[in-house]
């Protein structure tokens, strides 16, 4: 089955390191290679923030072998923490973001805590009804917003002692945006090499010989659910700002589909398989969109089909081709 | 005092919320084969029923009869397609698979019957029954008859008849099952098939209650998996007594305490199971 690609890194590592630099900074000057248009940054943007948004699930999804399907849960902490914090008591973006990654913590705690001795679909349906009540409590308390939701939220500041950096336009946002995807691809990447990371694939696919070293699969899911969360958190946190405005439509069924599809149609346990989907995804959606309803039909379908015809997604689709023609 | 009308009301949604969760207890408990699309087959189920009766002209119950046949071929499309998941067992793609094809009913529903809310047309709604300072409708009756008799049926079938413990076997082992000549493919997809006609049943029955849209569907799940992981998972009577329960409890809540959080309230319930005894009340 699949295998995390054993990368043959330290022969070249120099010009591997370049190679990386080099997307990096072709990455960063995308949206100006695009054209430069402000609709060139407001889908990069997006693209980047949903990136990050599906590499919670990704976390949970390709290495702990779980579905969760409470993630949105998440991503409106996020949302509403940056929200209710900038507005109400003007906060700025880095305290806005440490409360975010602290409440999604707290949260993640809790419903780990609590799904720590059930089974896979237990958890999938607990995770799933989390996030249907947490958005029944958002649309009735009117505190954090209710059925309105919370509209004006300034452009996001983040000082830096001498200077402050503020994204207000589309523009503004992207480099923070780029950032946000670049350090949660590393931290993606050193989570896959950590002890963590090769301890979670192992209870996933070899329960036994988890069991006889000892280690206690609960405490690795829940250490994985743990940390899973503020990516998501952090994304939604960012989509606050991006779109000036917070309300229940973050809980919406289409934020779930759209991350556990970004992670199945690359393919699962694969480092840019949801960065490559979500921009497949939020493409076809801005620029070849065919109406809302016709949409939600794509979009479905997409993650019904690749599980249902390539389970591993399209790289295991070209993987096989490949060995055919070969 | 209210008491006794909160218990007729516990009843009457109790009875609506076990309606609805016959079909998902079967699939999961003697299948052990999960749905999350159950939400949308629910909405769907409603708006079957609607069209029957108000773009075709059909009687109240021949329209139940037309949404059943619809759902039951849309579930026979659903399972063949995912046939080769089910057979590998692979829970968590059909997990995904079943939220994904739910997404899609979800965007075609809207796209064919549009957005605005509708209203399921009966006369047994509004027909109301007043015992003293007491009030129910004949729908309510309807739907509380309903649900005792198909539960009766239902667990009649499953535990009196040959047919029930091949299921059971199908879901312990379904290789083992073939090599004993049961085709285990026909097996799971009668289950799919019925789970998606009694979803269709349940929403014709409990769907005249309230306006009906296409993007409704959450808030049955959500008191589906309540029912079913209260009942003890397979538990047919388990199911039945935990829907009856739960309805008790949300009407008592709703009345008493909060009405807009009901949802959270037996979202709390079954956390607080989960804690104490993560397999269902009915495990020994």
């Amino acid at each position: 089955m699949t295998v995390i690609e054993s990368h043959s890194t330290n022969q070249l590592p120099v010009v591997r390191s370049a190679a990386i630099a080099v997307l990096i900074a072709v990455g960063f000057f995308l949206p100006r290679l695009l054209g430069g248009t402000s609709v060139a940054y407001s889908t990069l943007t997006t693209i980047a923030i949903f990136a990050v948004m599906c590499y919670g699930v990704d976390v949970v999804l390709s290495y702990l072998g779980e579905v969760s399907l409470g993630h949105t849960l998440f991503w409106a902490v996020g949302g509403y923490t940056a929200a209710n914090l900038s507005v109400k008591y003007g906060l700025n973006g880095w305290s806005t973001a440490l409360a975010t990654v602290g409440l999604c913590i707290v949260a993640a705690g809790f419903l780990g805590a609590v799904t720590l001795r059930t089974r896979e679909f237990v958890f999938s349906l607990v995770t799933y009804a989390a996030a249907v009540v947490a958005y029944e409590i958002a649309f009735n308390w009117d505190a954090i917003g209710g059925s309105d939701g919370i509209v004006g939220i300034s452009a996001l500041k983040l000082p830096f002692g001498f200077a402050t950096y503020v994204g207000g336009t589309q523009e503004e946002l992207w480099p923070i945006a780029f950032v946000l995807l670049l350090l949660t691809l590393a931290f993606i990447a050193r989570f896959r090499r950590s002890r963590l990371g090769t301890t979670a694939l192992m209870v996933q696919m070899n329960p036994p010989l988890a069991a006889s070293l000892g280690i206690d699969p609960r405490k690795v899911r829940l250490a994985v659910f743990l940390i899973s969360a503020p990516i998501t958190g952090l994304a939604g946190w960012l989509y606050a700002y991006q779109r000036a405005y917070v309300g229940p439509d973050m809980f919406e069924s289409y934020f779930l589909v759209m991350m556990l599809t970004a992670v199945v149609l690359i393919g699962r346990r694969v480092l840019v398989g949801p960065l490559i989907g979500t921009a497949i995804l939020i493409a076809q959606q801005n620029l070849l969109s065919l109406g809302g309803d016709w949409n939600k039909i794509i979009l479905g379908s997409v993650l019904a089909l690749v599980l249902i015809f390539w389970p591993t997604g399209l790289v295991g689709f070209f993987r096989r081709f490949g060995k055919t023609r070969a | 005092m209210n008491i006794a009308q909160q218990i007729v009301n516990g009843l009457v949604l109790g009875s609506g919320y076990a309606c609805i969760a016959l079909g998902w207890t079967i699939l999961l408990g003697v299948a052990r084969l999960v749905n999350f699309a159950h939400g949308q087959l629910y909405m769907l189920g409603a708006f079957a029923t609607w069209y029957a009766m108000t773009r075709l002209d059909l009687p109240y119950p021949l329209a139940i009869l037309a949404a059943i046949v619809a759902l039951a071929v849309l579930g026979a499309l659903m399972q063949s397609a995912m046939m080769g998941l089910v057979m590998t067992q692979n829970l968590t793609s059909l997990m995904i698979v079943t939220l994904g094809l739910g997404y899609v009913l979800q965007g075609a529903s809207a796209l064919i019957f549009g957005g605005n809310p509708q209203t399921l047309p009966g006369t047994l709604s509004r027909a109301k029954v007043d015992l003293g300072s007491l009030w129910f409708t004949w729908q309510d009756v309807l739907v509380l008859a309903a649900t005792l008799a198909l539960y009766g049926a239902v667990w009649l079938f499953t535990q009196k008849t040959r047919f029930g413990s091949v299921i059971r076997a199908v879901a312990e082992d379904p290789k083992l099952a073939e090599l004993f000549g049961i085709n285990a493919k026909i097996v799971y997809l009668l289950v799919f098939v019925f789970e998606c006609a009694a979803v269709a049943l349940g929403a014709a029955l409990v769907a005249p209650r309230s306006p009906i849209l296409t993007s409704m569907g959450f808030n049955e799940v959500i008191m589906t998996f309540v029912v079913v992981v209260l009942g003890g998972i397979g538990s047919i009577g388990g199911a039945l007594v935990a829907g009856l329960g739960l309805g008790l409890f949300i009407a008592f809540f709703g009345a008493f305490v909060a009405h807009a959080y009901t949802t959270a309230a037996a979202f709390a319930v079954l956390l607080a199971l989960l804690v104490v005894r993560p397999a269902g009340l009915a495990a020994k």
